[in-house]
Parts: structure tokens; sequence; C-alpha cells
């Protein structure tokens, strides 16, 4: 932020977690409309639920890493905010390393399901919902792959690390997005 | 955080003056002027392709427009005035003023307001660029699947327009995220929600109707380019998916699209009226709540669009009811107007007759609508002219009445010049009259059956002598248009003199700077005090302030 856009004296919010709120709101709405197809598309005759859906060990693997990469996410902002920039590091790098592991896991998924995005309204559904999710996990990897080069820089303090904070909120979104996900599509 | 309100601040610009600084410019002025000047040329655009449809439809049988050229360029019609040309001039008084308006020195995000302009230009010319690759879109605004699949509609113009939707549907989105934020964030001290000047109010009311309404789109549109390029099935309705996905996708966000692009222009109006009736807005908390209703109701009456599809009673009566209560909100507003200028002193220069005409013409199209939300008055009349009459009267006798009066009223601020009035005046008759003599046939053409897209008629059915009085109606629209465009050269040709800086007798903050404002704005940020901080400047004794805090 620069002398131009001082903010509001009387504001107390930060602009930064203002503009990231509301995206991930106008981001919510994309995912509750492609859920609204999934619920629209359920009774048609080309459904096609692979016999092999109840494997449910990648998914719950996933879920598994992707909760514990949220942990150490928390960690990473709490430790900045101690000015432990040590532990902000080793901890965005788990992180990361974990989100991408999560992504390789999608990957193996995808090839491995049985399913095409072209041979039934479920493949459709599923991989235009998945593939999304995943877009959104790498984002939020390159997001935090940024807060890891600023804070090798030293851009991070205790008192100047919004970056950092915003990083982890848009992670726990990623995982929440997830949650949901992994519901509506391998449990309901 | 530290804050240097006080101090004024450094721009670094790598350019200060010819092209490459207006490409670079981060500053919320002239990012506001290119908005404002790319949407009207795409507006010229989209106006000759209106002049083509009246010219094939003047007479029966007209040979002028094959079917093929006529469904492409009704369907550039209508997605150029709404996403190239309305949206965007809308972005540009709100990058423009918004600022200004609340005592801020940039937007809260200068260089994504630069992303969110060259994104908008670039999905523009993007679109355009399909009719030199195989043929434009054709399938209407609303490109309903499965019309669209790629089975239907083999070229690659829906392509262009799917992607052209998502960059302008994207430049939106990072446009209203700023607005919202700068205006919760950047307002001088004093200026508080009820002191906020009604065009930032609608602002802000239709940044959220983007925000929440646009992911629907990009959805809808991302399902469709899926179906046509990697095979899946969305709207395929043969291999189990479903048509009407694509209308509630599309219409969840096409109707509060209809608000936002009418609340901006009811902005511009809130601000023109009373500076001309030289009274304070009459009801403004009565007209902020029915903007606020609005955007709330706005998301609620989609179906509305879909009475024909075949829905349930409940869902019928439901979205009937809903629509009518959306009238009350609307009709609070034009009282608040029409109370404004009530026992006013009135001065009726021409962006005043632009904000009465916008008044007038917009009240039609809103009655209009009350007779749409009938639901078996629809089941006779959609689809047919009388829709195309509807949603005429409130985008162009609404929005572009609405626009052309901030432009006129904003043009001094802008360029320190004053619009010439006489030829503004010629301007705002020829256009109110062309206007109507398009658009009120088109009632009786619905009522009497003439189906809209349809590229010719048959002679006979008693259409010739409306179509032909619409046609001449839209060469005299034409002549207004060029009439404005002679005023604008004339008026930038010569100099600007000193009296023409405030030359409305303004009430808010962006005249308080001089015209056009200096980089920084303001030099010192204001406090404020009332909702007409610049009154009470200049009538120290009669200040609002004393009245509303008494």
């Amino acid at each position: 932020m620069n002398s131009m856009t001082s903010a509001h004296p009387m504001s107390k919010a930060s602009t930064g977690k203002l503009a990231l709120f509301i995206t991930l709101g106008t981001e919510s709405v994309f995912f509750v409309t492609l859920l609204v197809a999934y619920i629209a598309l359920r009774d048609s005759v080309t459904w096609n639920v692979p016999h092999t859906w109840t494997r449910l060990t990648i998914p719950l693997l996933n879920t598994v890493v992707l909760l514990v990469s949220v942990l150490l996410a928390w960690l990473s902002g709490a430790a900045i905010r101690r000015d432990n920039k040590s532990a902000l590091k080793s901890n965005l790098l788990t992180t990361i390393l974990l989100g991408l592991f999560f992504v390789a896991g999608q990957i193996y998924e995808f090839s491995h399901a049985g399913l095409h995005i072209n041979d039934s309204s479920f493949g459709g559904v599923f991989f235009t919902l998945m593939g999304f999710h995943a877009l959104h996990v790498l984002a939020g990897v390159v997001f935090l792959g940024l807060n890891y080069v600023r804070a090798s820089l030293g851009d991070f303090s205790a008192q100047q690390h919004e970056a950092v904070e915003l990083g982890v909120l848009f992670w726990y979104y990623v995982a929440a997005v997830w949650l949901v996900l992994f519901v509506a599509l391998y449990l309901v | 955080m530290t804050t240097q309100v006080r101090e004024i601040p450094h721009k670094v610009n790598i350019a200060t003056s010819g092209l490459l600084s207006w490409i670079m410019t981060v500053d919320h002025k002239r990012i506001g002027i290119l908005y404002l000047f790319s949407a009207f040329i795409f507006f010229l655009v989209g106006g000759i392709e209106a002049l083509l449809m009246r010219i094939q439809l003047a007479q029966p049988d007209n040979k002028f427009l094959s079917p093929d050229v006529y469904n492409q360029i009704f369907t550039m019609h209508g997605t150029t005035m709404i996403f190239l040309v309305v949206m965007p001039l809308a972005a540009g008084f709100g990058n423009y003023l918004v600022p200004l308006m609340i005592g801020a020195r940039d937007m809260a995000f200068p260089k994504l307001n630069a992303l969110s302009y060259w994104t908008y230009l670039f999905g523009g010319v993007f679109m355009y660029s399909s009719f030199a690759f195989g043929g434009a879109p054709n399938d209407g605004w609303f490109s309903y699947a499965p019309l669209t699949e790629k089975a239907f509609s083999p070229t690659h113009g829906m392509d262009f327009w799917v992607m052209g939707i998502l960059m302008l549907g994207l430049a939106t989105t990072i446009g209203s995220i700023n607005f919202i934020v700068t205006i919760i964030q950047l307002r001088a001290p004093g200026m508080t929600l009820t002191k906020l000047p009604l065009f930032v109010w609608t602002t802000f009311v239709t940044s959220f109707l983007a925000v929440f309404s646009l992911p629907s789109l990009t959805t809808a549109v991302l399902l469709l380019l899926l179906d046509r390029q990697l095979g899946s099935h969305f709207y395929n309705t043969a291999e189990g998916g479903s048509a009407l996905l694509w209308q509630h996708l599309f219409w969840f966000f096409g109707h509060p699209e209809v608000y936002i692009l009418i609340l901006p222009a009811m902005g511009i109006v809130s601000m023109v009226i009373p500076v001309f009736s030289s009274k304070p807005l009459f009801g403004y908390p009565a007209v902020v709540f029915s903007t606020i209703a609005i955007g709330f109701l706005g998301f609620t009456v989609w179906a509305h669009h879909m009475f024909a599809t075949g829905m349930p009673t409940a869902s019928l009566l439901f979205f009937s009811a809903d629509s009518f209560l959306i009238g009350v909100p609307t009709g609070v507003k034009i009282f608040a107007w029409l109370g404004t200028m009530w026992k006013g002193k009135l001065r009726f220069m021409t962006p005043m007759l632009f904000s009465i005409g916008f008044v007038a013409l917009f009240l039609i199209g809103g009655l209009d609508g009350i007779h749409l939300a009938v639901v078996p008055v629809d089941w006779q009349i959609t689809d047919s002219y009388y829709v195309v009459a509807h949603i005429h009267y409130v985008l162009f006798g609404g929005a572009i009445f609405g626009i052309f009066s901030g432009i006129y009223y904003w043009f001094p601020k802008m360029t320190g010049r004053l619009l010439g009035e006489s030829l503004g005046k010629w301007h705002f008759w020829l256009m109110f009259i062309g206007m109507n003599m398009v658009f009120m046939p088109m009632h009786v053409l619905g009522l009497e059956g003439m189906p809209r897209r349809i590229y010719t008629y048959g002679p006979g059915r008693g259409w010739e002598i409306w179509n032909f009085i619409e046609t001449i109606g839209a060469a005299i629209i034409a002549i207004s248009v060029f009439i404005f465009v002679v005023n604008f050269f004339l008026t930038m040709l010569r100099a600007p003199t000193h009296h023409e800086s405030d030359p409305w007798d303004g009430f808010t903050l962006e005249w308080t700077t001089s015209s056009p404002p200096p980089n920084y704005n303001f030099a010192e940020i204001p406090t404020v005090r009332s909702r007409r901080p610049l009154w009470d400047k200049k009538h120290p004794e009669l200040a609002d302030w004393k009245e509303e805090t008494a």
C-alpha cells in the first residue's frame, strides 16, 4: 500500500483482507453454481458412477494431507506473529510440499478413476469440480511459494506480514472447499 | 501501516504525456476516461449494428441482410451494448468519480484498476475479431444452450463469445472488488455511509451485485465451453444433460445484471436532479434503502425470464409476486426524484433534460416490466417485440439517458470545458423523439404477435407501417448521436475558460477540486460534515450540517 491510497483514518479493517474476503465470496458462488449443476444432473440417464467409486483410499489420504497442511499453514502464521522467521519458512515449505502431494494424488486419481469428462454426466461434473478445485490448490501453492521467497528475502516481521496472513486464509478456504466436494462427490 | 494523509504523494509515472502515458497509467481519472472513450466507440459500433437491423426490417421480405448475417448482427448488438457499452461506461464514471466524491486520492488498488480496464478492452476486441475468423456468435446475447452446442452452432462464433465473456467477467469482478474496498476504506474523515453521495452508493451496490452474480455466468459459459470443446454433456439433452440448467445459471446472473446496468444510471440521476433543482435529494435514506432492496430482490427473481418453460404453479406464483415486489423500491425512487424537483428552482440545462428523460422513459419501461411479470400475459407476449420494447425503455431510455446526463454533467469536470448547450438540447430532443419512435411501436408489434429476432417477415400482417416508423426513428437517433460527436469536437477544439470549472454550482466533493483535478486530487484531504460538503463551503450560514445535526 502506498501513500496514494492510505486507508480511511477511522477504518480498522485491513484492505488486503477485505479484498480477499470479497474474492472468496465470488469464488464461493462459482463453486456453489457448479454444485447446482451436479445436483441438477444427478438424476440423468447417463449419470453412471463407476463401480470402483467405493475405493476411497486416495481421496481419504488426500483429505488427511490437506488437513495436516492446514495445521502447518496456521503454525506458519503463528510463527511470524512471534517473529520466528525460521519456523515461518519451514512451515510454509512443508505446507507447499503437502499441497503438491495433494495435487499429485489428484492427478493419479483422475487417471485411474476409469472415468472421462465426456463419457457420462458424472464424468463431466466430477472433472469440472475436481479440476477447478485442483487449480485453486495450485494457486494456493503459488501464493504460499511467493510468500516463501519473500520470507527468505527477509520481507516479513512480527509487525509486517499481511501477505502471510492472506496466504494462510486462502489455504484454509481451499481446504474447506475440498471437504465440501469430498462429501458431495464421494460420500453422498 | 503508516497513514500519510496530509502529504502530497508522488506518483511514479514512467511517461507524463503522449500515448505511452495513457497506456502505462494507473491514475483513476485517466483509467476512467479510457473506459468512457472505449465504451463510446463500442456504442457507435453497436449503434451501427442496430441501424443495419432497422434497415433490414424497414419493409417486408427485405434482402438487405442474409439470415445468417442478421443473426450475428443482433447477437453482437446485444452483447456489445450490455457488456462493452453500458457496464464499462458505468465503470468509467465510477473510476473517475468515486475517489473524488469520497475525498480519496485514488482507488484502493490502482494497478488492479489498470488490469481491469485492459482486460475489458482485450475481451471486447477479442470478441469482435470473431468476424474475421469464420463468423461472429449468432445465438443471441443470452446464448441458450443446447442451441449453442457444437451440433447446432458449428462455427467458432460461440467459442469466441464464451472466452470473451470470461475476460469481460474477470475485468468486471476485479473492478468491482476494487470499488467495494475503495468505498469501505478510503472515505475522507466524516464521510459516513449516511453522507455518501448517491452515485457512490449505487456503485457500491452494483459492485456487490456483480461480484455475486457473475460467477453464475462464468459457470454457465465454462460448462458450455467444455461441452463444445471436450465433449462433456452438461447441456446435451440427448445424453442426459439439462437445457434448463443453462437458463437457471444464465438468468441467476442475468437478472442482477439488469440492475448492474440501471443502478449506476439511477445514481447519476440522483446526483443531477438535486443540483438542477437547487435542493438536496428528497428522501435520501429512502433512496439508499431502495437501492439496497433492489440489490437483494434482484437475486430472487431470475426465473421470471423462464415463465414459458413449464414451471410448477408454486414457482410461477413466487417469481411473479416477487417481481411485482421489486417495483416498490423502484417506485420509491421515482417519487424521490419528483419530490426533489417539487417546488425546486429548476434549471433545464442538458444534463437535467437527460435526467428527466430518464425518469419518464424508465417509468414506461418499468410499467412494461410489471405487465411481463403477470404470468398469463407473459405467456402471450414472451419472446415477442413487447419484450424488446421493455428492455429498450429501461436500458436505452433508462441507462443510456442517465449516462448521457452524466456525460453532460461531468464533462466540465473532466476537461475544464462545457459542452455546447444548444447542440446538447438538439441531441436530447432528437434522441428522445427518435427513441420513442423506435420503441413505442414495438409494444404494438409485440401484441400483434411479431416474434423477436426474425430477420424478415411477410407482408399483409399489419406490421409494415410500424416497422417503417421504427426505422425512421432509428435514423433520428443516429442523427442525435452525430450531433453529440460534433458537439464533443467543437468543445474540445476551443480553449477552456475559468468559469467552466464549477458551471452547475455543484454540491459534492468532486467539484471542490480544480477541473480537471490534479494528479493527487486533494492537496489536503477534506473533512465532511454533511451530504453537500461544497454547498456548506459556499453557504456557511445555511450549511446542511447545522440542520442534520440539529
